[in-house]
């Protein structure tokens, strides 16, 4: 039986079912009042971390969120779908992505944990970055994009990862910065009891200030358009007429 | 400006994608009077023979070469260390925003504690680059503070530009000096050799849950494909339903692909799935109801049952 600790990470994003419109001027995106969520593949990693435990193989899950106050609430959905405890840093939101690593860094660095499960990107600003940055800063070897998490006896992990017109597996020894992909678990509906009992589960909060890092701003965002085409769809009404398309477009 | 691409090898071919990333090396120079010669950094093993290939480019300033046993299945353990110091010679660093690309870069980012820009589609000057955010529903233009750009690039929104191959430049091998990882082991990979890849495929058909089954899927999905010589794509619903393996997911999370002809067939048009075809040059949907969201964003359209049509339209070609 391994003891393993694990330490998900919850990012607090508009929920994938919100279609963001820019703000009227252009200059970023209008977000202030779209439904919020959990990272969907935060979802799936915190899901992985959970059946792990279930099968005794970890005995402790911890998540952290940063950003602002209201990323509580999401650290409430981390503890009701199973994480034990909760660290909030509390910042801005929107960091970039080579703070939110350096300050992961310092959160692994006190807590220690052998597995640091994250979702392979964020869906606001996709940018799949964070795991690697973090792996790299810490030395530690990275599994990115898994949709297979196996743990081993010596102290290390298989995991199978999404590549170009297949997966490939590798063995990784611990500890180690794993990134789930979508199709590594299904996570599990949330009952009400599990909601009931993350309201006692403790959430520490660290204020950004207290965490001995350089903040820098690496770049900003100048404006942002809407990135919808819509196309005059032709309707066609036989099949000839799509053999006729072909032809024309010299498919066939 | 000074320009590094950093490639590989894949199938004894240099990475297809560097005929792209020379494309925007190019709109990085733009009408400034940087000299729109890049260098380029192959890692591998028995890289020879693509080393030769690359060097005729006459956008090629020089070849850098890492040729080691231990880079036969690249790890990015095994080379960001290494290349953390290379990249400091350089005003951008441009990688592919394939799964080799996306391992590395952010790797060698964190080393160096600086940003990165990833997946760009467009270059609006060389320190401002487009990309899209929100499952592609906003497309952002974001400024690089950094004197190193680190850039992932989807590089099948960049035409490749007509690039002459007959020259021959400097080629510097490197020694080897990153330390191999004793913490991370390759085992085994598990790929199919396609005929046609989806993300630089010109012609690619998509069938989604609509398909039913496995068998169906084959049946007229990849039938169609086989035909048209092109590549098969599937919604998430379709892969999550074992009709269609991982690898073949178009969308936010799947693959992007900007082929001539995309084919929807009994695709909803779901913000996730539209994320990764709507470059797509001509779009041709087949849906039955004539309300779905795919109909925005396809160029022609037949309402009705794919059941009925796709066979038909298989038989007809
Ligand atoms: C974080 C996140 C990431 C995601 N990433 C992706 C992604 O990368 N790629 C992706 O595809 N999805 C992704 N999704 C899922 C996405 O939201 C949709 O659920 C999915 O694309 C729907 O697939 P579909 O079009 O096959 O199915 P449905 O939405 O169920 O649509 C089926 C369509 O088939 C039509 N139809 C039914 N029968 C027939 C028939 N006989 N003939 C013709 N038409 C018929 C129906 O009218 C309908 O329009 C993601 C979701 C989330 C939350
Ligand atoms: N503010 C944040 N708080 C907690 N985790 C984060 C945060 N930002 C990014 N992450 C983690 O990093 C992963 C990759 O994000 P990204 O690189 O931004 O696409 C996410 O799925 C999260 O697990």
């Amino acid at each position: 039986m391994s003891n393993l600790k694990i330490l998900v990470c919850a990012k607090r994003v508009v929920d994938a079912n919100v279609r963001v419109r820019t703000k009227d001027d252009y200059s970023d995106v209008e977000i202030e009042h779209c439904k919020m969520s959990l990272n969907p593949f935060d979802e799936n990693a915190i899901e992985e971390a959970v059946k792990l435990k279930e099968k005794s193989l970890v005995n402790e899950i911890v998540a952290v969120s940063i950003g602002s106050e209201k990323c509580v609430d999401i650290l409430r959905v981390a503890l009701a779908r199973g994480a034990d405890r909760a660290i909030h840093v509390n910042s801005i939101d929107r960091l970039d992505s080579i703070t939110i690593a350096k300050i992961l860094k310092k959160i692994v660095q006190k807590e220690q944990p052998d597995i640091i499960l994250m979702g392979k990107q964020a869906i606001d600003d996709d940018a799949n970055q964070v795991g690697q940055m973090l792996a790299g800063m810490l030395d530690y070897p990275q599994g990115t994009f898994i949709s297979k998490l196996e743990i081993g006896t010596n102290n290390d992990v298989n995991v199978t990862r999404e590549i170009e017109n297949g997966t490939e597996t590798i063995n990784i020894q611990l500890p180690a910065v794993l990134t789930a992909d979508l199709h590594l678990n299904e996570p599990r509906f949330i009952k009400l009891p599990q909601l009931m009992l993350a309201k006692k589960k403790p959430i520490e909060s660290i204020n950004l200030d207290e965490i001995n890092i350089t903040v820098k701003d690496t770049g900003r965002v100048i404006k942002v358009i809407d990135g919808k085409i819509t196309k005059q769809c032709k309707m066609l009404t036989n099949i000839d007429e799509i053999i006729d398309v072909l032809k024309q477009k010299k498919v066939i | 400006m000074k320009a590094l691409v950093i490639t590989n090898k894949i199938n004894n071919k240099f990475n297809p994608s560097l005929l792209n990333l020379f494309t925007v090396i190019k709109k990085i120079a733009g009408n400034s009077n940087y000299e729109a010669k890049t260098d380029v950094l192959v890692i591998g093993y028995e890289l020879n023979n693509i080393v030769a290939d690359i060097a005729k480019y006459q956008v090629v300033n020089k070849v850098l070469v890492i040729d080691n046993p231990a880079l036969d299945h690249i790890l990015a353990e095994n080379i960001a260390h290494q290349i953390a110091k290379i990249v400091g010679n350089y005003t951008h660093v441009l990688i592919n925003a394939d799964s080799f690309g996306k391992n590395l870069l952010p790797r060698i980012a964190g080393i160096l504690e600086l940003g990165q820009i990833s997946e760009i589609v467009s270059v609006v000057s060389p320190n401002i680059f487009k990309k899209f955010t929100y499952a592609g529903n906003i497309l952002s233009e974001i400024e690089s503070f950094e004197d190193i750009k680190l850039l992932t690039v989807r590089s099948n929104n960049f035409e490749q530009d007509e690039i002459l191959a007959n020259q021959s430049c400097e080629i510097v091998h490197l020694e080897y000096t990153n330390p191999v990882s004793s913490k991370i082991k390759f085992i085994s990979r598990n790929v199919e050799d396609k005929l046609v890849n989806l993300d630089s495929a010109k012609i690619v058909v998509t069938g989604g849950i609509s398909l039913e089954s496995k068998e169906n899927f084959d049946n007229i999905i990849r039938q169609l494909a086989n035909k048209l010589n092109a590549a098969v794509g599937a919604s998430r619903a379709a892969v999550e339903a074992g009709f269609a393996p991982n690898d073949c997911q178009v969308g936010q999370t799947g693959t992007t692909v900007a082929p001539d002809v995309y084919f929807a067939i009994g695709i909803s048009g779901a913000v996730q799935h539209i994320a990764g075809m709507k470059d797509s040059k001509t779009v041709i949907a087949i849906n039955t109801d004539s309300t779905a969201p795919i109909f925005e964003y396809a160029d022609y359209g037949l309402i009705g049952d794919l059941f009925d049509i796709v066979p038909k339209l298989i038989q007809k070609i």
